[in-house]
């Protein structure tokens, strides 16, 4: 049916403005969910990427449980007849003077190049001063090797000297790094030198040839890692990252698909009509169907694609993001935006194309159902609006009846809290046209006190045409809904860490950072020997596996800790502290849930003499893991693991001591003259919150979607109002309306549709919050968040209503003043 | 002479928003030959469009039989009523119903087209036989109230069909366009022996028509004459 295609597809032309409008519906929900996604996989290729290329040929890792192991096993592995080659290795990150942390590897080049041969040989041959310049990499102190990106990137060439918060390192020489994360080489003894680690190595990177044999060998006290188990430990950390990630891809396509259905019913309006009077020609519903799929199809495969370009260009920004997170909160991570590739194009064609079906569904049942005797006659306003609202109302309880079962069931798996957040907003998307005409009474009073007859005749519009205001309404009322909802989270999750840190940091002062620099021993002792001081907490936190899942152990002094702390408990106080101090353990929140561990229960640890038995004393409310935290004496600690590592220092002073702040100024000055940095408890939370505001950056972002999703709903219902009343606008000028009361009318329908979905956004965000802070996050990440009720992500969700309905309402108001004054009342 | 159309009994009701039946229809009769030229009058709100639609398939009557062209409607099913629309039954329309986004002979070619006519020819000769040669690359909105009317007339001839729905084709359009356009649809139909059923309610239409039905409502009476027609 060529011609009546022709009919349908030459509208696209002729409304270009329209045209536009449905193609950037499409492109944005396309784009947002593609430029998600691309950027999710670019940041988790990085990652795999970065540990290939560290993994090397090695089959294994080799490690003490926690902390560093000491040099002399080295003579013993060399003689294991399991091993082939072994490569020592320090790994750590520097933090550079501009800011950035990178990794360093320190590695012995002779006993590393069989397992790295890559890294070897290019590190040598690049060297063009030849023998020379790879010996001042073996023999000068602080002598380093950058990848040559890095350099690039710090405008640094060999012979210069890279500024670090452990000093300056020379740069002899560069070499080209494949994967993503920057680099530092160095010799392993300057690496020791300069981590104060000399006798120690992180690890050991192995080629074994028997497994078993090895393990029947070094099985106690040692942790061996083959290279699949060591990527599959790193990728189940980042699991519930990537799960939230998709959730959000998902949800911008949600919102994509809501855009999609607003521009196929744009279509329906304009193409009713010619449908009625083709089906008086004789054309059936199939060539109609086949004409409208084709117009749809189109403009999603065109929309599509731009989105697709949209999509990627986004995902050359929303990496760095995405990495900031993963950095903040896993390792560190410098993943390279995805390259181009046609498949971009030919899936974000197909993506717009299903979104089109998908949206246009059902705007097309309703042109098929049209019925040809009321669209000739122009009618627009369909009978029984009431009896469909409220069909869709029971549709809409039905689907949230289902969601409740489905959130109970988020226990077994996120997923079932995911499919009940999006069985809320759907139940609450079929509920708003029966909310619409209750609302109907109220809303006539407020537009009718701000607009007089317009505003009286625009609530009437906005309850008269339901199948378009109530859809219109729906989308902006889940864009809504979705701001207040992440914004609650957000600021929920905020509140809960102030809180937090309220009750866990609590000394006056910090000493060393606990990801960059460790705090020597001696230092401890030395400070520990100030008289005066309340009391001064070693603290280390070291990542260790327990049932095969990497969790976190931290040491502490719990005397220090019970006298000035007051940790949040999930039952009971500070006494929990007493058994830590005979050798019991207490879990954090997300360890208890995680594992199933209560109170009571032991836990076994794999200790550097065999495995450790310990009693769970207590559960604490915790922020610092999802993976889960245990948490022990000091004594405990160097009892099981031999590590006297300390990350950093918690120096406490009481209140009323007169001599407090002279005590924290002398600890302050020692601790600058070994070059250790020193945090106040407020420098030390706000630097807490700035990492936590740049974790939810991803998050804060896809917000921007929701305005983008509230504009074009609105803007499309009110074109949509507008082109189907051509005729009552006839009427409107016959009456004597003028320009600017029909211009008003069009502004209040704006306002109204506006302030009804606000209205709506109120119960249902706060009830998606509900969701995401209890079940969802809950789930993920298998830590409480507080809810607490903040007014501000309502205040800025009416702001937001407010400015884009009467923004949506412009572009109808323009053609209202183009085309207004020369209606008549006709139908052509 | 066979009939065309044949109405035996036919009642519709409308239900609009839970409010009072209103009857369009109560128990009409109607019989149409074929060729034959009829004016069916009556006031706005009698039943005449509601007729119309049920004779061209696009309604449902509540009750009563419809034959058209020798076939009753209800047995025919949707598709074999839109068979039929496609081939027998052409329908012109007071507000003329072109597509604005057709040009004057694509217009014209869908009705060739639904009927499984692949050659625009007969769509250039219909063109010609309304007078409106050269205009056919012409969108509607190109066009005077008057000549997008022959363009109407021209999409409902070019199929050759047994019968011509006229739903007021004058009611948009001056006296003596209306003049022209009745002049020329009742000729052409007489040319090519196709029945022409007009709904109006200008006595305008008498004089062009072999018989004059009138309306009220929802019955039909036959008149003898236009001038028992009340002006």
């Amino acid at each position: 049916m060529r011609i009546v295609t022709k009919a349908f597809l030459r509208y696209l032309p002729r409304r270009r403005g329209l045209s536009i409008l449905q193609l950037l519906g499409i492109a944005c929900g396309v784009a947002a969910a593609a430029g998600m996604a691309l950027s999710a996989r670019a940041a988790l290729s990085s990652f795999t990427q970065a540990v290939e290329f560290l993994k090397g040929k090695a089959t294994h890792s080799f490690e003490r449980p926690a902390g560093p192991m000491e040099e002399t096993l080295l003579a013993d592995l060399m003689k294991d007849p399991a091993v082939s080659f072994f490569s020592p290795v320090i790994d750590r990150t520097v933090k550079l003077k501009v800011g950035e942390t990178v990794r360093l590897l320190g590695i012995d080049p002779f006993l590393d190049r069989p397992l790295r041969p890559e890294l070897s040989r290019v590190r040598l041959g690049e060297n063009r001063a030849g023998t020379e310049e790879g010996l001042s990499f073996l023999l000068q102190e602080r002598s380093v090797l950058l990848d040559s990106e890095l350099a690039a990137q710090l405008k640094l060439r060999p012979g210069d000297l890279l500024a670090t918060h452990r000093g300056d390192l020379w740069v002899v020489g560069t070499f080209p790094n494949p994967s993503s994360e920057p680099l530092i080489l160095m010799d392993i003894a300057q690496a020791q030198r300069l981590f104060l680690l000399q006798g120690k190595v992180d690890r050991v990177d192995l080629i074994l040839t028997d497994e078993s044999g090895f393990r029947s060998r070094w099985g106690n006290g040692f942790r061996l890692q083959s290279g699949r188990q060591r990527q599959q430990t790193l990728t189940d950390m980042l699991r519930a990252f990537r799960l939230n990630l998709q959730a959000l891809s998902l949800l911008a396509l949600f919102v994509g698909i809501f855009l999609v259905y607003n521009t196929a019913m744009f279509a329906v309006v304009s193409r009713r009509k010619d449908a009625g009077i083709l089906r008086s020609l004789g054309a059936g519903r199939r060539e109609i169907v086949f004409a409208f799929l084709s117009e749809i199809l189109f403009l999603g495969a065109l929309g599509g694609a731009l989105g697709a370009i949209l999509g990627f260009i986004l995902s050359r920004f929303l990496p760095d993001l995405v990495a900031g997170t993963i950095s903040n909160l896993y390792f560190f991570l410098r993943p390279v935006p995805p390259d181009w590739s046609w498949w971009v194009l030919l899936v974000g064609t197909l993506m717009g194309c299903g979104a089109s079906l998908l949206g246009g569904f059902f705007p097309l049942a309703e042109l098929v159902r049209v019925d040809p005797v009321q669209a000739l006659q122009g009618r627009t306003v369909k009978p029984g609006q009431r009896k469909m609202a409220r069909k869709a109302a029971w549709a809409g309880a039905g689907i949230l009846g289902i969601s409740l079962p489905l959130l109970a069931a988020s226990t077994v798996h996120v997923y079932y809290g995911f499919a009940s957040s999006f069985g809320l907003l759907i139940g609450a998307s079929l509920l708003t046209g029966l909310i619409l005409l209750r609302l109907a009474p109220g809303l006539r009073w407020i537009l009718s006190r701000m607009a007089g007859l317009s505003g009286k005749v625009a609530a009437g519009n906005i309850r008269q045409n339901l199948g378009r205001t109530a859809v219109a309404v729906a989308a902006f009322m889940v864009a809504l809904s979705m701001f207040i909802g992440l914004s609650s989270m957000i600021g929920s999750f905020r509140q809960s860490l102030i809180w937090w840190m309220g009750t866990q940091l609590q000394a006056d002062l910090y000493i060393g950072k606990i990801y960059e620099m460790e705090v020597p021993e001696d230092f401890y002792e030395e400070v520990k020997s100030i008289s005066g001081l309340g009391g001064v907490d070693p603290y280390r936190n070291v990542q260790v596996n327990y049932r095969e899942i990497p969790i976190f152990i931290s040491a502490v002094d719990p005397s220090v800790l019970q006298r000035y702390t007051t940790f949040g408990w999930l039952k009971g106080g500070n006494e929990n502290w007493d058994p830590v101090k005979k050798g019991a353990v207490i879990i954090s929140e997300s360890f208890h849930r995680r594992f199933g561990v209560n109170p009571g229960d032991r836990i076994t640890l794999n200790g550097a003499k065999g495995p450790a038995d310990l009693e769970v004393a207590a559960v604490f409310y915790d922020y610092t893991s999802e993976h889960g935290v245990v948490m022990m004496a000091r004594s405990t600690y160097l009892r099981i693991y031999g590590d006297t590592t300390i990350n950093s220092l918690g120096i406490f002073v009481d209140p009323g001591n007169p001599r407090r702040q002279e005590l924290l100024e002398e600890v302050r000055k020692r601790s600058q003259s070994r070059g250790l940095p020193v945090f106040s408890r407020r420098q030390l939370h706000g630097n807490i919150l700035a990492v936590f505001d740049s974790t939810f950056a991803v998050t804060r972002s896809m917000r921007i979607m929701t305005i983008i999703v509230a504009f074009f709903g609105i803007a499309g219902a009110l074109l949509t109002l507008f082109m189907e009343r051509q005729r009552e606008f006839g009427i409107y000028r016959a009456l004597g309306f003028s320009t600017p009361q029909v211009a008003g009318m069009t502004l209040m329908e704006g306002f109204g549709m506006g302030l009804a979905s606000f209205l709506l956004s109120i119960g249902v965000g706060t009830a998606l919050a509900w969701v995401l802070i209890r079940v969802i996050n809950l789930k993920s990440f298998n830590w409480t968040i507080f809810f607490y009720l903040d007014a501000s992500p309502y205040l800025m969700a009416a702001a937001i209503a407010v400015l884009a309905s009467l923004g949506a309402a412009l572009y109808p108001i323009w053609k209202v003043y183009r085309t207004y004054p020369q209606m008549q009342i006709r139908e052509e | 002479m066979n009939s065309i159309i044949r109405v035996i009994d036919l009642w519709k009701n409308y239900n609009r928003s839970g409010q009072e039946n209103t009857a369009a229809l109560r128990g009409t009769h109607l019989e149409i030959k074929a060729g034959e030229v009829v004016a069916l009058y009556g006031k706005s709100g009698s039943g005449k469009s509601t007729l119309l639609n049920i004779l061209a398939g696009i309604d449902r009557p509540d009750r009563g039989r419809v034959e058209v062209d020798g076939k009753d409607l209800q047995n025919l099913g949707e598709e074999g009523r839109t068979q039929l629309r496609r081939r027998r039954i052409g329908f012109i329309f007071q507000f003329f119903n072109l597509l604005p986004t057709l040009t004057v002979l694509e217009n014209v070619f869908l009705s060739l087209e639904l009927a499984g006519k692949l050659d625009p020819q007969p769509a250039h000769q219909a063109l010609q036989a309304v007078g409106l040669e050269g205009k056919e690359n012409r969108f509607p909105s190109e066009l005077s109230g008057g000549e997008q009317q022959r363009v109407a007339i021209a999409r409902a001839l070019v199929k050759e069909p047994a019968i011509i729905l006229a739903d007021e084709p004058t009611g948009n359009l001056d006296t003596q366009t209306g003049n022209q356009i009745l002049n020329l649809l009742c000729s052409r139909c007489r040319e090519f022996g196709t029945s022409l059923l007009m709904a109006t309610h200008s006595p305008l239409t008498c004089k062009y028509s072999d018989r004059i039905l009138r309306m009220v409502d929802g019955f039909i009476t036959e008149e003898s004459s236009c001038v028992e027609l009340p002006s």
